[in-house]
């Protein structure tokens, strides 16, 4: 039997994961650990922003947290594996918690309001003597899980490499279940997938705290791998970062976040290498990251609202379609064309 | 008394400006249904805009009427960006003004630099029952009580205001009548760029802005208009007033960093307590 395009592509993926690590030079592989982590918050975010339809715009709040709590357990002498075991757990309870009365609201009244929290996660975070205030917790010791330290970068790249695949294959199992049918249903009109019997409410809190859980996971690697965090590392601008790469990538897939994470943390390295080249003014690598960003976003959406893989998808479809009328894979595109869901 | 009466003063000062930034996000909401999340960076832009000019030489006032016109320029071009293009929904348009803010932060770092600016306002500050108050504060207070007035008027006496008012209440009856809808979400953007503008404007001298004070500036506004659901200035008024004064007496009383956690949280209130009189089905046959 021939094996189905789908799997050689993720076969392919994997194999190109796995083995970037061992050709990339040490600089470039802190590059690939911050890629990943990015991709695991994005994974999360894509699952709220395109399946439940629901943008988040202070999804780095849930990174923060993630990262404050594997700093806080293991600054305080507690084995650094609890840390990296609590830093998604209590992300995703924290937005268990505030997501009962905040997923009341919908659509940019959400967006507004993931901002607040993210602003006062912040500004508190900034007060508190036990988080070290503006200048954070220093020291974080590496992890180390049943006697192996994490010491190299190389092994963080494969760590937050673990860390990815887990999470794409909790969403890929969520998104092909009974339930991620209800999601998809409920993003396009709440009020018909209750009445068809999807329970919206809790459906929507799980989401959002299984994607707020993600990017604490994220958050727990990011404390180990740099060893230290402070309000400073997770602004406001990294949620509309972990948004433009949804955007950008196409929500409501995998490949989408991955890609989406992929190339703008590459376009980012990329320009940041321009803007720092001989004769160049010292604010440019800030403006031209900026610039990008917002070219980007706006291309995107108004001329590919669907994203760079659905779009990229699509279009070969179309051209395999008219080459072979009689498609071999009649049942692939029904179920993509459910997958799209803009926001 | 003298301590309360001047925290009250300047509190209502800086909800002023945040009234005149969500009377724009009111505005070009009302006629197009789309949250503009630049509405804060007109009022960046106009700030650094009027400091520079005026260290240019320009007089007051020139100087300040020039800026917020570029804000309303800003502004026109926003909406053509966010709403020009056929078929873009209103939840597009809000990512489509994210990322024009980018677009702008990376202009005025060009043009401005990274570091917090600010001009000269109306100097001076007046004894008044006891307390020192800022000359500024009254200007802004008075400012924007004649631009409130003045919108007022525009938008209940005058036929290019109705005219905006009827797109706002009914789109489709407005175009029967021979309104253009499209042109009208053209005006409403650059209206609401100089209301922010002139927001920029007169709080700059108060509080310095750089480039990125428009993430704050932005969510303060939108806190005061979400209580009038986004599409009645009055209630956006007081609830810019009611933000501006909780913020100063916190600041004041209490301790001045937790004055925006303050504002968000009274608005994260405001927006659950709205939400919990709406059911989703009348959100979605309202879309």
């Amino acid at each position: 039997m021939k094996p189905s395009p789908r799997v050689l592509v993720a076969a392919a993926v994997c194999a190109a994961a796995l083995a970037a690590p061992l050709l990339l030079s040490e600089a470039q592989v802190s590059v690939y650990v911050l890629l990943l982590l990015a991709a695991c918050v994005v994974t999360g975010l894509s699952m709220l922003m395109g399946y439940a339809g629901q943008v988040s715009l202070g999804q780095a709040s849930f990174f923060m947290v993630g990262g404050y709590t594997a700093a806080l357990i293991t600054t305080h002498g507690r084995p650094s594996w609890l840390g990296l075991a609590a830093a998604p757990l209590v992300a995703a309870a924290l937005a268990a918690l505030i997501g009962v009365p905040l997923l009341r609201l919908r659509g940019h009244q959400l967006a507004f309001a993931t901002l607040a929290v993210q602003l006062i996660l912040l500004n508190l975070v900034g007060q508190q003597e036990w988080t070290g205030g503006d200048i954070g917790l220093q020291g974080v010791p590496r992890l180390e899980i049943a006697g192996y330290e994490f010491a190299t970068d190389l092994s963080y790249a494969y760590l937050a490499l673990a860390a990815l695949g887990l999470i794409a294959l909790i969403t890929r199992n969520i998104v092909a279940s009974r339930p991620g049918r209800g999601l998809r249903a409920l993003a396009t009109s709440e009020v018909a997938a209750a009445s068809s019997g999807v329970p919206v409410a809790t459906y929507k809190l799980a989401v959002f705290s299984l994607s707020a859980g993600f990017a604490g996971l994220a958050g727990g690697i990011y404390a180990f791998y740099i060893g230290y965090v402070a309000p400073g590392s997770f602004p406001v601008l990294l949620s509309f970062e972990y948004v433009v790469m949804v955007v950008v990538g196409g929500a409501g897939t995998v490949y989408g976040a991955l890609a989406g994470a992929t190339v703008i943390t590459l376009l980012l390295q990329l320009l940041n290498n321009v803007g720092t080249m001989e004769g160049m003014p010292a604010a440019a690598p800030t403006v031209l990251s900026y610039a990008v960003y917002g070219l980007l976003l706006i291309l995107i959406v108004l001329f590919m609202p669907r994203g760079l893989v659905p779009s990229a998808t699509g279009w070969w479809e179309r051209r395999a379609a008219r080459g072979a009328p009689a498609s071999d894979e009649p049942d692939a595109a029904p179920v993509r064309d459910l997958a799209r869901t803009s926001p | 008394m003298s301590d309360f009466l001047q925290y009250l003063i300047s509190g209502l000062a800086v909800g002023c400006g945040f009234a005149l930034l969500a009377s724009g996000l009111v505005t070009i909401h009302r006629v197009t249904r789309v949250v503009n999340f630049a509405q804060g960076m007109f009022a960046v832009v106009a700030g650094l805009t009027a400091g520079s000019l005026l260290s240019a030489g320009l007089p007051h006032g020139l100087a300040e009427v020039a800026a917020v016109a570029v804000a309303g320029a800003a502004g026109l071009l926003v909406g053509l960006i966010a709403t020009g293009r056929r078929g873009t929904s209103a939840q597009s348009a809000l990512i489509v003004t994210l990322g024009l803010g980018f677009v702008a932060y990376a202009v005025e770092i060009m043009i401005w630099g990274d570091n917090p600016r600010s001009h000269p306002g109306l100097g001076g500050s007046v004894q008044f029952a006891g307390a020192f108050v800022q000359k500024q504060s009254f200007l802004v207070i008075g400012v924007t009580a004649v631009v409130f007035a003045a919108l007022w008027l525009f938008f209940n006496r005058s036929y290019p205001g109705k005219a905006l008012s009827a797109c706002a209440s009914n789109p489709y009856a407005a175009r029967a009548v021979g309104i253009d809808v499209t042109r009208m979400g053209l005006v409403a953007f650059a209206l609401g760029g100089m209301l922010g503008g002139t927001a920029g404007v007169l709080l700059t001298p108060m509080l310095p802005i750089s480039y990125n004070s428009d993430v704050l500036l932005i969510t303060n506004g939108f806190a005061a208009a979400v209580l009038g659901g986004l599409n009645r200035p009055g209630p956006a008024l007081a609830g810019a007033l009611v933000l501006g004064v909780a913020e100063a007496m916190v600041a004041g009383y209490y301790e001045a960093a937790y004055q925006t956690v303050v504002a968000l949280a009274l608005m994260l209130a405001i927006m659950i307590w709205q939400s919990s009189r709406r059911t989703a089905l009348q959100e979605e046959t309202a879309r």
